[in-house]
């Protein structure tokens, strides 16, 4: 009996992904309808791996898309967290700095898209500070709740081996709250790749969220579902390389297998 | 210990820091360092949404019958991902078969992120009501099904054997110790639901539609009117912030265990 | 006796927290005097404000009535050795780190630091241990690594908050006859704070009983047992008995 039932537990993961393709190919079967089938989609993601579609295959389209997000991300996290950390350690900075920051916050970043693209036009400018805002607000707000929900009897023990400020800033404050700062640098990142999406989909010429948009005014839907699914893998991938670099960036939250 | 001076010097800093933000945002403009063509003074922005509530210039409708018409479509979708995606996701931590069946399907989904879904649902149900609800709820309902998964499997397993030792039943231990103490992690989920589903329905009515707040800020663009866009997002913005602070206030009355 | 010199006077000490419900009076005329190289005892129930007094003595909190007054002059902070009740280890730091970090806040020179931390993790029988994590530690070996932290600081008073607490029975009993070898090989003024009334028949050179409420000094005790104190000879238990009957209930 017990070997019957954790036969079925085995079984039943591959019969969830089974019955998500069975309803995704019925649909698509359907008279009239636009889906695509699993098969058409898988024929079209091979053909724009090789074949260029705005002079770039799928590959290349990727890579732009990641470089705007990279290059964001970089002034996202140095600025997010000297930013978190003013606001979490320096209470008088905080005073005077985060109720514009409080201001703005609630603002989606895909709201800010018109606005950005009438600044700067439709280059690269825009696309990046869009990034940026995506990213920068959940990093300054993990680190700064990181710093300031540190226990206070860690502060004071730094403080009675001597360490001023600036010292229990870089000794305790900050090793303490990594582990904020890095789950804020995780929300940050998927944040900033569906901001990258939407910039491309609203002005672009490269990119992935081109190429959906792309499908969309082609007709084109095994395009815009086999693009669907590649985004969605690039966004499992980066959200994989950061969980393994939480595991090396804090050692002292997992536990160790001696 | 905060002393009352103290108080009062961040009181005052804090309100510096605001009216230095908006002079120089006002003066930028005013003094032609910023065109007037792409950013609009604060004072210009005020009386614009002033205008706006009654105006239906430059591009069809009042801001209130945007703010409506987007303010129900979320909402309806919003709604409707918490009551079914809440309960599947406590069953599907409390259940192995749920479990089992139901996870690999949402960590295919969830990755995917919700306006990449717009152009598909454009084609296929068109630029109606009923394509923008079903993004919006893909949007709500992703987190609310993994958080309310993670709160049940987070339920500390003390907790579950005290129960079991009172002879509680399997039924009775879900309702009554696992659901209360996942309920923290349910709001966590519902609140991350809100605002993905507003942010994302700003999306999906810039790319698509003809009214609506999304809609307005991007014939805003289009008619390089920097002021409409402003009031546009201010109002996206504030709507944003009251309806998660009504929702704090919820769950306050619901779990007031976590705040003492 | 030899005549015993003055480390510490701690003359009417009192502490008033205001809370929103109106001022609560925790401590109120508390005076004690430490003499220098003595193992103290501070001895009262729970939560009778025995961590606000240490607090107060290492200059992490203000009295609101009183002072201290140290025999050598008002310590600057990292003046003083503390041991903390629930360890407050530095996660992120390994043993060594978290032993000079004493030293390496006042800008001592790693090779000089690192010898001196390296003294100390030895004394505390830690050797080996130096680039071993907190949390790949027992409770025994933090409190270890706590103390030899304290001891690292250089200074000649350690203050010692509960630092057994957390610990169970049995690496009590060890770490108590450890810590009065440390003691003994290295002498210095020891103030340590329990509530466990044999941990401080067992340890203290004097012990001085906190109770009432706002809490005060109750009584003083000199057990006069030579080391090591035998739990359960009839000196030992008379002087238990006598100390449990004036203490008061644990709030």
């Amino acid at each position: 009996m017990k070997k019957f039932s954790n036969l079925i537990y085995a079984v039943l993961p591959v019969l969830g992904v089974g019955a998500l393709i069975g309803v995704w190919t019925i649909l698509s079967l359907q008279e009239g309808t636009l889906i695509p089938t699993p098969v058409e989609t898988w024929e079209r993601f091979l053909v724009i791996m090789t074949d260029p579609i705005s002079k770039a295959t799928l590959p290349v389209h990727v890579l732009v898309s990641l470089k705007r997000v990279l290059s964001a991300f970089g002034f996202a996290i140095v600025l997010g967290i000297i930013t978190g950390v003013l606001f979490g350690w320096y209470p008088r900075v905080k005073a005077l700095l985060s109720p514009i920051f409080e201001l703005l916050r609630p603002i989606p970043p895909i709201a800010w898209i018109p606005l950005l693209i009438l600044m700067f036009g439709i280059g690269e400018v825009p696309k990046i500070l869009l990034v940026f805002i995506g990213a920068f607000i959940p990093i300054v707000m993990n680190t700064q709740s990181g710093i300031e929900s540190i226990d206070p009897m860690l502060i004071k023990a730094g403080q009675s081996f001597g360490c001023n400020h600036r010292q229990l800033l870089f000794h305790v404050a900050l090793p303490a709250s990594t582990p904020a700062i890095l789950a804020g640098i995780k929300m940050a990142l998927s944040s900033g790749w569906m901001c990258v999406v939407a910039a491309e989909m609203i002005a672009a010429k490269q990119g992935v969220g081109f190429l959906i948009v792309r499908g969309q005014e082609a007709g084109d839907t095994a395009l815009i579902v086999s693009c669907m699914l590649v985004i969605g893998v690039v966004s499992f991938l980066l959200s994989a390389i950061l969980t393994k670099l939480e595991g090396v960036l804090c050692p002292w939250q997992f536990k160790k297998t001696k | 210990m905060i002393s009352k001076k103290e108080k009062r010097i961040r009181l005052l800093l804090s309100i510096a820091g605001l009216v230095i933000f908006f002079g120089v945002w006002e003066m930028a403009v005013q003094m032609g360092f910023i065109s007037s063509r792409i950013l609009s003074p604060p004072s210009k922005v005020v009386s614009a949404f002033i205008q706006k509530l009654t105006d239906t210039k430059p591009e069809g409708a009042t801001l209130i019958t945007h703010f409506l018409m987007s303010f129900k479509l979320a909402l309806s979708a919003f709604l409707a991902a918490v009551i079914i995606g809440v309960p599947l996701g406590l069953f599907m931590g409390q259940y192995k078969a749920f479990d089992r069946f139901l996870t690999p399907i949402f960590e295919i989904i969830r990755p995917i992120p919700p306006i990449a879904w717009i152009p598909i649902v454009i084609l296929v149900a068109g630029i109606g009501m009923s394509g923008k609800v079903f993004i919006i709820f893909v949007a709500a309902f992703v987190p609310c099904v993994i958080n309310s998964y993670l709160g049940i499997k987070l339920t500390s397993p003390v907790l579950v054997n005290v129960a079991r030792t009172f002879g509680a039943s399997d039924w009775q231990i879900f309702t009554k110790v696992c659901i209360p103490s996942s309920l923290n992690m349910v709001f966590t989920g519902v609140r991350n639901a809100l605002g993905a589903s507003w942010s994302t329905l700003v999306a999906a009515e810039m790319l698509a539609s003809t009214g609506g707040l999304g809609y307005m800020i991007q014939m805003g663009r289009q008619l390089i009117r920097p002021d409409i866009i402003l009031v546009g997002m201010l109002t996206i913005g504030c709507t944003g912030a009251l309806l998660s602070w009504l929702l704090g206030l919820l769950e306050k009355k619901v779990a007031p265990w976590r705040y003492r | 006796m030899a005549v015993q010199k003055n480390k510490i006077s701690m003359k009417n000490i009192s502490k008033t927290f205001t809370t929103r419900t109106g001022d609560v009076s925790v401590l109120k005329d508390v005076s004690i005097n430490v003499f220098e190289n003595e193992f103290l005892v501070i001895l009262g129930p729970g939560q009778c404000g025995k961590t606000v007094l240490m607090n107060i003595l290492a200059g992490l909190e203000q009295p609101t009535g009183g002072e201290v007054v140290f025999a050598d002059g008002t310590p600057k902070m990292g003046d003083l050795g503390i041991v903390f009740q629930k360890y407050y280890i530095y996660p992120w730091k390994n043993v060594m780190q978290n032993v000079e970090l004493s030293q390496e806040v006042k800008g001592v020179d790693k090779k000089t630091r690192r010898e001196s931390a390296q003294k100390y993790i030895d004394l505390v029988g830690l050797s080996g241990f130096e680039k071993s994590i907190p949390r790949e530690l027992s409770g025994g070996m933090k409190q270890r690594v706590g103390i030899a932290r304290a001891y690292a600081t250089e200074s000649d008073i350690m203050i010692m908050d509960e630092p057994f607490g957390a610990l169970d029975a049995q690496t009590r009993y060890q770490m108590q006859e450890e810590i009065l070898k440390i003691w003994e090989k290295k002498k210095r003024t020891v103030i340590f704070v329990t509530s466990n009334l044999e941990e401080a028949i067992y340890l203290g050179d004097r012990i001085i009983l906190l109770g009432g409420s706002p809490t005060s000094v109750k009584a003083e005790y000199i057990p006069d047992m030579p080391r090591p104190r035998n739990y359960t000879s009839k000196e030992f238990l008379d002087l238990r008995n006598e100390i449990a009957d004036n203490t008061d209930l644990a709030l």
